[in-house]
This record gives structure tokens, sequence and C-alpha cells, in this order.
């Protein structure tokens, strides 16, 4: 076995280590304790709120506008991060070419803004 | 045994064909989405396996191009599928069926 | 502390400003300019600023042909221009592919100019991501790179998803939007993965050098007398991608829906600039990035060329809606387009100059086509091929020009379309071997086919009645009149004169090449 694989049976046995403790501390507690349940102990747990609707509730479709917008912008960033890393090579040339990249994403961001796409309504 | 740069593409080759087969059979266009994800991440993961097999930095760069392009489209497919929701409860392709000729 | 043993910062190459040509770049330059302008305005005015945003688009397509002639007046005395060591070329084939995308953008443009105003259509975002497409397949025309092909393919690509969903709280075009989206990001996926087994087996991504790797064996130098697996897989996934853009059968399934359920000036783009635009990509491809390797992309142009053909026309019988009538007669005629490249390693000459002038006539005829499709819909709001019943008694002109489309698309000879077909049929049977000579034989048998159903569209025209005896004139506002007018114009002048067609579109191999 290379020393590769080797390194990795550490991992398994701290995985399986892990699974059998958390295992037989469950088991030895069902084992243990009385079962008497009532609806309010049945209730899923929310913070100590009343739970509202159930556990497949549909998420407002609000989210997924937000969303898209974070994807984009955040995506967009890879290209400045090995930009930044070498800042000073580039000199003036990478700033103003660095400079026109970021000016169509704040156009873009500001068509979303202009169009009502920030605000929660 | 070693792990080379063979076991990334045969990786990434499986992760291709999973996304495919699902983009084919699978008919609800969100999971769908997933599966594209799943054929373009595979290619980024080939692009990076024979730059570094090559030893040549243009796979990670095209990684970079990639990774922008497939989320700018991901935007617009799921931008499409919230108009579409809007008008309808349920989302799936086979729905889609007003065109067909 | 000191960082810099930690970081390899100290051995990294010196960076070299690339050198840019800007004469050669200014008409990418001017696209993006007047793209961000587009949407700088829209956000600036809102709402106001819908009645200029048409004229602006329309103005910077206009201003972009300027540099396009001015490099074309300097071609001949400096020759192709290349930037980024071949990764982007600014040749005779780009420079006239360029000029048919930016006209064929500006006939899109007229033909919307009304038809987005009076329908319920956003419109300061359409003429925006119009320009942003046309920006893609001006990019792409000089793309000799696979990471620029990719890039500019998806530039095209993505404007177009959107655009096919334009029409406002309508289903089916939010679902031909959706079709089209799914198949293109299918497509782009399949032809990504070809892009990096071909970097994988040549660790190059500039097409030429491309093209010198698959010829010989990278490790030993010696020259490849046949494909290695990897290299057939990446060709074909390659191809494929592609003939998903240009709605080759099998790969077609997407165009008759996502056409009918477009808005028709969208249609008429995707069908003309943004079909072009898969050739474009097919053809610097093969003629430059595959050359060497005719024995794997030319029994597969084959197949895709004698599919298209024969599926696209069979189907186009039996329609009883114009759109997806010239739906599939465009799946067809990609099969024609196709067809020299399945030749093109033995007469490639002769293979590239048919395939550009076809698809300079191909944009005039179709686009006029839509242009009548468009018109006629404005009175009757109908795209059934019924709706064109009797359009001459009430409708002359459009009555005219349509049959002068219609024969032009058939190949009827003093019309543009004849002169297209004969030299592609000329190429492939110049080429002189059984596989040749049996496609030369579809493509005759083909155009027969194909004659039946445009000549049928024709009669309805003339002899019909117009239905329920309804003979109001269409009222034909300037802009699409215009965009009639320079059809009309094209493919009459592309007949009647073949030999301007050639002079221009006779290109000799790409450079590089």
């Amino acid at each position: 076995m290379s020393d590769f694989l080797r390194s990795y049976l550490t991992v398994a046995i701290f995985g399986g280590v892990a699974v059998a403790l958390v295992g037989v501390l469950l088991g030895l507690g069902s084992f243990l304790r009385p079962s008497r349940p009532t609806a309010t102990k049945t209730m899923a747990y929310e913070s100590g709120v009343d739970p509202v609707g159930d556990m497949w509730s549909q998420s407002n479709i609000r989210y997924y506008v937000f969303a898209l917008m974070f994807v984009l912008f955040d995506v967009e960033a890879v290209f400045i991060f090995p930009w930044a890393m070498r800042l000073e090579t580039y000199g003036y040339f990478g700033l103003v070419e660095m400079a026109i990249f970021i000016f169509i994403l704040v156009l873009g961001l500001a068509y979303a803004w202009r169009k009502g796409m920030l605000k929660w309504v | 045994m070693e792990i080379t740069s063979n076991w990334y593409l045969i990786l990434s080759a499986l992760l291709f064909s999973i996304g495919a087969i699902g983009l084919l059979i699978r008919r609800n266009p969100l999971v769908m989405f997933m599966c594209v994800e799943l054929m373009l991440n595979a290619v980024n993961l080939s692009f990076v396996a024979f730059g570094d097999r090559l030893g040549d930095i243009a796979g990670q760069v095209s990684v970079f191009f990639v990774l922008v392009v497939a989320a700018a489209e991901v935007v617009v497919g799921l931008a499409l599928v919230v108009a579409i929701s809007r008008r309808r409860a349920t989302t799936t392709a086979d729905d889609l069926s007003v065109l067909r000729g | 502390m000191d960082f810099s043993a930690a970081l390899p910062v100290a051995d990294v190459v010196a960076f070299n400003r690339p050198a840019i040509d800007w004469h050669a770049a200014s008409p990418e330059l001017i696209l993006l300019g007047f793209g961000a302008l587009l949407t700088l305005v829209d956000v600036i005015f809102l709402d106001r600023a819908k009645q200029y945003t048409a004229a602006l688009a329309g103005i910077g397509l206009l201003v972009t042909m300027v540099p396009i002639l001015t490099l074309a007046n300097d071609m001949s005395e400096t020759g192709p221009r290349v930037m980024f060591d071949g990764a982007y070329v600014i040749d005779e084939f780009s420079l006239i592919m360029k000029a048919i995308f930016i006209l064929s953008g500006y006939v899109v443009i007229l033909l919307s100019t009304n038809y987005i105003a009076e329908g319920d259509y956003w419109e300061s975002e359409y003429y925006g991501l119009m320009l942003s497409a046309i920006l893609g397949m001006v990019v792409m025309a000089s793309s000799r790179d696979l990471i620029s092909i990719f890039v500019a393919f998806e530039l095209l690509s993505i404007p177009s998803y959107m655009l096919a969903t334009w029409k406002k709280r309508s289903l089916e075009s939010n679902e031909a939007g959706l079709k089209y989206y799914l198949m293109g990001v299918f497509a782009s996926a399949i032809m990504l993965y070809g892009m990096s087994l071909l970097f994988g087996a040549s660790g190059e991504t500039i097409l030429t050098k491309v093209n010198a790797s698959l010829s010989s064996d990278p490790l030993t130098g010696e020259s490849l007398s046949s494909s290695t697996p990897v290299l057939t897989l990446a060709v074909i996934f390659v191809i494929v991608g592609f003939a998903f853009k240009v709605s080759a059968a099998p790969f077609h399934n997407w165009a008759p829906d996502t056409y009918s359920g477009a808005p028709i000036p969208v249609t008429a783009f995707l069908a003309v600039a943004s079909k072009i635009a898969g050739f474009v990509a097919l053809v610097q491809l093969v003629f430059v990035g595959f050359y060497a390797r005719a024995d794997v992309f030319q029994p597969l142009m084959w197949i895709l060329a004698a599919a298209s053909m024969i599926i696209g026309n069979l189907i186009a019988l039996r329609q009883t809606d114009i759109v997806r009538l010239m739906a599939y007669s465009g799946v067809a005629q990609a099969g024609f387009i196709l067809a020299p490249l399945a030749v093109a390693g033995d007469v490639g000459d002769q293979a590239l100059a048919s395939i550009v002038s076809y698809l300079a006539i191909y944009a005039a005829m179709n686009l006029g086509a839509f242009a009548v499709i468009l018109a006629a819909a404005r009175k009757t709001g109908s795209t059934s091929i019924e709706s064109m019943n009797g359009l001459f008694s009430y409708a002359p002109g459009l009555a005219v020009a349509m049959t002068i489309f219609m024969f032009a698309l058939a190949g009827i000879p003093p019309l543009g379309g004849w002169f297209a077909k004969f030299q592609i049929f000329f190429a492939v049977v110049e080429q002189g071997g059984t596989w040749a000579i049996i496609l030369g034989v579809l493509l005759a048998v083909n155009s027969v086919i194909a004659l039946y159903y445009y000549a049928s569209v024709a009669r309805r025209i003339w002899a019909d009645q117009a239905p329920d005896g309804d003979l109001t004139p269409i009222r034909i506002p300037p802009s699409l009149g215009a965009a009639l007018v320079l059809t009309v114009v094209a493919t009459l002048v592309f007949g009647f004169l073949p030999g301007a067609v050639s002079q221009f579109t006779d290109v000799g191999l790409i450079a590089g090449g």
C-alpha cells in the first residue's frame, strides 16, 4: 500500500470510531430511557418558537432573484484574484483593463438597482 | 498504487456521463440544471488534470472561463424557470408541451 | 515577516504587455461601447429611453461597419492581422463574416422596431441583448483559439436564450426559450468536453498549433497516419456541439419548437445570424484546427450533411405552419452547407469559397422570407401556411417578394439561391470519390424535394383565395419596408451577378490554415 493510501487509512479509522461512538451512545440512550410521546414532545424544535408549516415548505421565489445576482457577481470575482496577485507587474495597463471590467459589472448592478431588483417587496 | 492524472480523467469521464444521462432522462428542469453543472464541472476537472499532466497553465486558465460562463448560463436558466413557475404550479419539462408538431 | 520565500513570486516571468492592434479590434470595441451605452441610457432614463433604443442600436451597427470597411481596404497591403499569438486573426474570411453578421443584425433590428414596440415585450433590454449577441458573433469570426471560440459561442448564445423567451406572459415563448436553453447548454457542455480532450491530446488551445500536433505525435514527432481514439472522440464531440447550434440532424429537435414559440424577429435572428455563427465556428475548426485529420471529420460531416438534408426536407413536406416550414427547410439547408465540409480535406479552396457564398446568400433570402412572414402576420395574426392564401390579391408587393425568396431558396436559376447551390454541388462533385458522388446525388434529389414545398407556398400566394375574402391591404411600416427592399435587392444581385459575390467570397484558405 502506498503512503498516499495509508494516510487515508487514518481518516477511515477515525470515521469508523466516530460512527461507532455515536451509534453506541444513541442506542444506549434509547434502550434505557422511557418512551411516552405526546403531541408537544414530537413537535419539531425551531428555537423555542412554534413551527410554521411542515418541513417541505417552498421558499419564496424572491430568494431566487437574490441568489441569482449573488452567484453572478460572486463568480466574476474569480478574475479579480489572479489580477490582484500580480497587480504591480501589470502596471497601468492592468489597472485600466480591470477598471473596464469592473465598470461593465457595475453597469449590470446599476441596471438591477434601477429596475427594482434589489428591493424586497 | 499512485494516483496519476489518469484517475482524475476517468473520474471526469464518469461525472460527464452521469450528467449527460441525467440530463436526458430526468424531467425536472432544476435537476436538469444540476446535471448540466455536473457536466461542466467534469470538463473543469478534465482541463485541470490535463493541465497538470502537461505542466501547462492553460488548463487552469480555461477553468476560470468555463466557471464564469457556466455561472452566467445557469443564472439565465434559473431565471427562465422562475419566469415559468410564476405562471404554473408545477415545472417539469414534460408539462411544457404547448409546442409540438 | 518575509513571505517572498513562501510565495513563488520571485521566479514569475515578467509581464509582457500584449500588443493590441486597435484598428483591428475596433469593430468589437465599438459594438461593446454601444452595448454599454444602451444599458446606460436605460439605467438613467428608464421608460423615456424606449423610443431611442432601436435607433441607437441601428446606428451602433452602422458605425461598426466603418472600421470593417477600412480594414478590408487595408487588407491588400497589410495582409491578415494576427493578435495574441494567433488566437485572434482578422483576415478576409473573418471580415466578410463580420459584415454578414452586422448587416443581418441590422435587418433584424429593422424587423423588430415596430414588432417589439407594438407587441407585449420589454423594449430597452431587447436591443442591448441583440447587440451583445452580435458582438459574440463578430468575435467568433476572428477567434482561432479554443477558449475564444467558447467564450464567443456563449456570448452569442446566452442573449439568444433570453430573446427566445421575450414575449411577456406567454407560456409558448417561455417554453421555446427553455427548450432552446436546455439543448444549448447540453451542446456547449459536449463541445467543452471535446475541447478539454483536444487540449489534453495536443497540449495547445490555439487552432494552428492544435492542427500541427494532430498531424504528428507530440512525444515522438513522428507523423500520425491515423487518428488516436482520444483525438477522434475530441473532434467528434466538438463538431457535435456545433451541430446543435446549426440545427443539423439528428440534433435539430429544438429548432422547430423554438422558432415557432419565439417572437418572429428573434426567430429570424436565430435562423440566420446565430446559425451562420455556428457555421463560422465549424469552418474555422475544420479548416484551421482539424485540417490534418480529414479522416475523422470528413465521414462525420458526410453523415450530418446527408441526414440533415433528408430529414429536414421530408419533415418540411408535412408542415402546416410557415415558421415551422422555414425551421425544417433551415435544417435541410444546414445539410447543404455541411456538404462541402465532407470533402474539405481534398478540395479545400473550393469548399471554403462555396460555403462562404452560400452563407451570404442564405442570410439575404432567409431574412427576406421572415420579413414577408412578419408583414403578413401583421394582418392575419397567424403564421399558418393557409394565412398566406391569396396574398397577391391584397398585397401584390409582398407576394412578389415572397415568390422571389421562395424560388431563391429553392434554387431556381436567375435568383440568388441557384448560384449558391451550384457552387456547393460542384465543390462536392469535384472531389470525385464514390462517397462524394453519392453526396452530390443526394444534393440534387433534395433540391427537387425542396422545390416542391417552396413552390406550394408560392402557389397559395398566387392561386388561392384570400381567407374570408378580406382584401384590406397591409400597412407596412417604413423600417419593415426598408428591410424588405434590402433583402430583395441582395437576393436579386446575388442571382444576376454571381461574379459580384464570388469576387468577395473567393477568400482562399483561411489565414493560418
